[in-house]
């Protein structure tokens, strides 16, 4: 078996707060194989953003990654300086942010900002840098002439697709995804996301998705991360995760949405809200809220365990002897 | 049962809806000093809400639905059209008292949990206030009773009344948005996405809790969102909104099932199953236009599939085609047609 | 500023901010735990206590007139005498409490007005507003000096036109930026939901908006008294006070009319220009802690090596 593309080994990252650190990330490992798609999915506080910009090496300076590794090609990312960083981004992995009205500068066109991009990777043939620029937004579905448009005067679906556009000039074999699909209506979200798919079909890259919305990612996903209060909570393949979903927390997201079609059935969802990651938490860190909760739970805080091709945080699947 | 807060008022029970919205238009200027441009926020838009009736607006952003919202709420004043509420006009009120009984009425929830509330004060400072100004005949006591009362029936415990806004998570925060207009003892809420800024998981709560109200304490709601499931799983009636236009209305498992117009059915398409990995995405890359300065002829008509030469000259009206209303040409059209061939 | 972080920040993972009257404590904390602040309040507790309990300093009288005139400072006068032969030290100290009273007063004043008419414009907006601006805008352009003079030849010299003029010549200033303040949150939704609710607009700018606009007042407020200790003390210096009520700027007219530069004590001009100064200071250093609190992009950077660690 080849070697991953991607391969987070307990990732930990820290919030520097006035009172000392927050870990908001806490121990988080996956792997991704070559044009793979991985959705990764959570609510608000969950850390996915952060372990986003944790793996892409662009936390802010209030952030730091307290331990674990990136390992990108097999080469470490995590303590890397920052000119072997750059000489590494874009060409080989790009980030996709979730605005792209923050991401892209108002003030020069998008062919400008093409250009900056190639040259900062030491591409300075004038005819080589159009030729790509158009290649990459007929890619994404826009018509040449944007090339000199400013982001302003382009709509909200199509500034996102300038975005994937920049990000696929160096035909990179990893993008990261930062919700890029949660400023559009669902129309162009939908056209979006079936246009990545068929891009990464075509191109070959693998993605990393952070969204909360479960439903716009789960289509196009190969496998899906929950994760919950900094750790993963589940790792899946899509449809086993929506099928057979083994950790409590999965269950309960499935049961929360509402169809539009099919039977009408009561919706439960999950009462209650995340814990507090400032403060110390004993055993479980879903446990307030878990249907399914039971007395060790509240002691003994899971490890993540492999049922299958499912790994899933829960001591329902803890085979060990409990110890009292 | 809610008493009437006016008793001078004569409500004729179920001939006359609870609220009949006519022709409501709103135009903002936008543009510099010298441009006479007008943006066509809501344009021609009429529906009517029942006693105990949940009916949700569901359109994209830029369609003009948190416009109706506020027009409904006196925010801002409308550029055409009627509100008539309980049978009194109610877009033209002036008076104090009179105004004071509208805002007795009915009741505005925002989208937001986050800017909704003042950063400063408790949280149930908007909840004292709502009483102290509409419910004059209660004590200071017999006030706190009544805001633990609505804490309770938005699923909320009386001791968050002291809380602070920055203490309390975005569902529970949306919880006291109710509970704020639960205080003046409305018949009518109008909830402006109450939902769309929630994690997923709290959603189904705060919509259970909606429409416990609905079954409960007798409210009407008019639910604005553009999640058309959401809407499915409280809302009675569905009307669908586009570019300031109602493109169709009628009861909301009648709409879903059988969408007569094209944008119901793109809106059906994009939120669909999420494990059905066969079917194909709708080709529409297009979003909603800000419409400026429109012409006449169907908003949708660029997007359309179906779209004929009399969408770009004549702009379609509400029709009645069975149990729904549409305003497509294309499916009217049908429908007369296949009426026709039927009585051959 | 203040207002976004409060309102942005939801309360899921993060630590929660501290309830109610604890928040008081928790800003008296942080304010404390800045260096800028510390020192500052430091300052103004020193004046302070000076103006409460001058008798206490300072053993002399600051009227007495025995002693012999012109002395430079020594171990009985520690800032030598008039050429009255007052204590200087003794008029400095005495002058304190009166000095520090106009300029609390003045700011109070100034704040208030700008205040009401500032967040009055920006919620009202409309012709209300273009009137309230227009009405601000020629306050803050009114050449000073001109008017002074002018009112130099109606007014008596004395406390009350010294504050008049000090009032009238302040507040547009801070008018402005309160307004820009109140324009940014005016349509925000919890301004919108009192408006809905149908609250007055008195009640909606004093009990909705200003409460929102603590910091900014209380740094407008030490802004202001940074300006008036400094502005007060030249007009008094000019001649507009009453020379014969000891206040720091007075201390400063009557010196300069005794040419006490050039033939006598130096330190009777220069200690109360010092102690201008000082107070100035001290509501400045307090004055940036609060930006500093309510902004904290602009609070010094620590410098952190950056720790790397590649285990696994």
């Amino acid at each position: 078996m080849s070697e991953p593309l991607l391969d987070v080994s307990g990732l930990c990252i820290d919030y520097l707060v006035d009172r000392g650190a927050v870990r908001a990330v806490d121990n988080v490992s996956f792997s991704l194989d070559r044009g793979e798609f991985l959705g990764v999915v959570g609510e608000s506080g969950c850390g996915k953003s952060t372990m986003l910009f944790g793996v892409a090496q662009l936390l802010p300076d209030s952030a730091e990654i307290a331990g674990g590794s990136v390992k990108f090609n097999g080469q470490e990312l995590v303590g890397l300086d920052e000119h072997a960083l750059r000489a590494l981004r874009w060409r080989d992995f790009a980030v996709v942010m979730q605005s792209a009205m923050n991401a892209l500068n108002p003030v020069k066109t998008i062919g400008a900002q093409f250009r900056d991009a190639m040259h900062a990777h030491g591409q300075r043939s004038a005819d080589a840098i159009r030729q790509r620029s158009v290649e990459v937004l007929g890619l994404v579905g826009i018509d040449a002439a944007h090339l000199r448009s400013y982001p302003h005067q382009l709509s909200g679906g199509m500034r996102q697709r300038a975005m994937i556009a920049m990000a696929l000039l160096f035909n990179p074999s990893l993008i990261l995804m930062d919700e890029p699909t949660s400023a559009l209506d669902v129309v162009a979200q939908r056209s979006l996301m079936t246009r990545m798919k068929e891009l990464q079909q075509e191109l070959g890259f693998a993605v990393v998705f952070v969204t909360h919305d479960m439903s716009a990612v789960s289509r196009f996903s190969d496998r899906m991360l929950v994760m919950y209060a900094g750790q993963v909570a589940e790792v899946a393949p899509t449809r086993t995760l929506f099928t057979e979903p083994k950790h409590p927390y999965s269950g309960g997201l499935m049961e929360a949405f509402p169809s539009v079609r099919g039977p009408r059935k009561a919706l439960v969802g999950i009462p209650g809200s995340p814990p507090n990651l400032a403060e110390p938490m004993s055993g479980c860190r879903f446990s307030p809220r878990c249907p399914d909760v039971m007395d060790r739970c509240l002691v003994k805080a899971p490890e993540l365990i492999q049922i299958g091709d499912v790994l899933a945080r829960c001591l329902k699947y803890d085979q060990t002897d409990e110890t009292d | 049962m809610t008493e009437t807060s006016d008793p001078n008022l004569d409500v004729k029970a179920s001939a006359e809806p609870l609220l009949r919205a006519t022709g409501l238009t709103r135009h903002f200027n936008v543009g510099g000093l010298m441009s006479r441009q007008i943006l066509h926020a809501v344009d021609d838009y009429s529906f009517t809400i029942g006693e105990g009736e949940i009916v949700a607006i569901v359109g994209e952003s830029g369609s003009g639905k948190s416009t109706i919202a506020r027009l409904l709420a006196r925010v801002y004043p409308l550029t055409a059209g009627e509100i008539v509420y309980r049978g009194r006009r109610v877009d033209k009120l002036r008076s104090r008292r009179s105004l004071a009984w509208y805002r007795r009425e009915v009741a505005l929830v925002f989208q937001d949990p986050f800017s909704a509330f003042h950063p400063v004060h408790k949280i149930s400072h908007g909840v004292m206030r709502n009483l102290k100004l509409h419910r004059p005949e209660l004590n200071a006591a017999e006030r706190r009773k009544e805001a633990e009362r609505v804490f309770e029936a938005v699923g909320l415990a009386p001791r968050m009344l002291n809380r602070y806004s920055y203490e309390m998570s975005g569902g529970e925060r949306q919880r006291v948005g109710f509970a704020q207009a639960l205080a003046v003892r409305p018949k009518l809420i109008l909830a402006d996405e109450p939902v769309s800024m929630l994690d997923v998981s709290i959603r189904a709560g705060v919509l259970n809790m909606m429409a416990g109200l609905r079954d409960r304490e007798g409210v009407s709601l008019l639910y604005i969102t553009h999640d058309l499931a959401s809407a499915r799983y409280i809302a009675d009636r569905i009307i669908v909104m586009y570019a300031g236009h109602q493109v169709e209305e009628g009861p909301a498992e009648v709409v879903l099932n059988d969408p007569k117009h094209p944008y119901t059915n793109l809106l059906l398409s994009a939120a669909a199953d999420p494990l059905q990995t066969e079917g194909e995405a709708p080709a529409d890359t297009g979003e909603p236009p800000r419409v400026i300065n429109p012409t006449e002829g169907c908003r949708f008509r660029d997007r359309c599939p179906l779209a004929i030469d009399k969408c770009s000259q004549v702009t379609p009206r509400l029709q009645q085609l069975g149990e729904v209303k549409v305003a497509c040409h294309v499916a009217v059209g049908e429908a007369t047609a296949a009426a026709s061939g039927a009585m051959q | 500023m203040a207002i976004q972080s409060a309102t942005t920040a939801p309360a899921t993972g993060m630590p929660p901010e501290p309830t109610g009257g604890s928040r008081f404590r928790g800003m008296l904390r942080t304010l404390l735990g800045n260096r800028k602040a510390a020192a500052g309040i430091v300052i103004l507790l020193i004046v302070a206590f000076v103006a409460i309990f001058p008798g206490l300093i300072a053993h002399d009288s600051p009227s007495e007139s025995s002693y012999l005139p012109n002395l430079t400072p020594s171990g009985s006068h520690l800032l030598g005498t008039t050429n009255l032969g007052q204590d200087v030290f003794a008029q400095l100290i005495y002058g304190t409490r009166p000095t520090l009273v106009l300029t609390l007063v003045v700011s109070v004043i100034a704040t208030f007005i700008s205040t009401v008419v500032g967040i009055t414009a920006a919620y009202l907006g409309g012709i209300a507003d273009r009137v309230l601006t227009v009405i601000t805008d020629v306050f803050l352009v009114l050449p000073v000096l001109p008017l002074l003079i002018l009112m130099a030849s109606f007014l008596a010299p004395g406390t009350t036109s010294l504050i008049l003029v000090l009032t009238v010549t302040s507040w547009a200033f801070q008018a402005r930026q309160l307004r820009s303040q109140g324009l940014s949150i005016r349509n925000r939704d919890f301004l919108v939901s009192a408006r809905v609710r149908g609250e007055s607009a008195v009640y909606i700018i004093f009990r909705e908006i200003v409460p929102t606009m603590t910091s900014l007042l209380a740094a407008s407020f030490l802004g202001l008294a940074v300006f008036v200790v400094g502005f007060a003390a030249s007009l008094q210096f000019l001649g507009l006070g009453n020379s014969g009520q000891e206040m720091w700027g007075t201390i400063l007219y009557n010196a300069q009319q005794s040419a006490a530069l050039e033939s006598g004590n130096a330190w009777w001009e220069l200690a109360p220009g010092l102690a201008v100064a000082f107070l100035g200071t001290g509501f400045a250093l307090v004055n940036f802690a609060f930006d500093e609190i309510g902004n904290p992009a602009l609070k010094p950077m620590k410098r952190r090596k950056r720790r790397v660690r590649a285990s696994a």
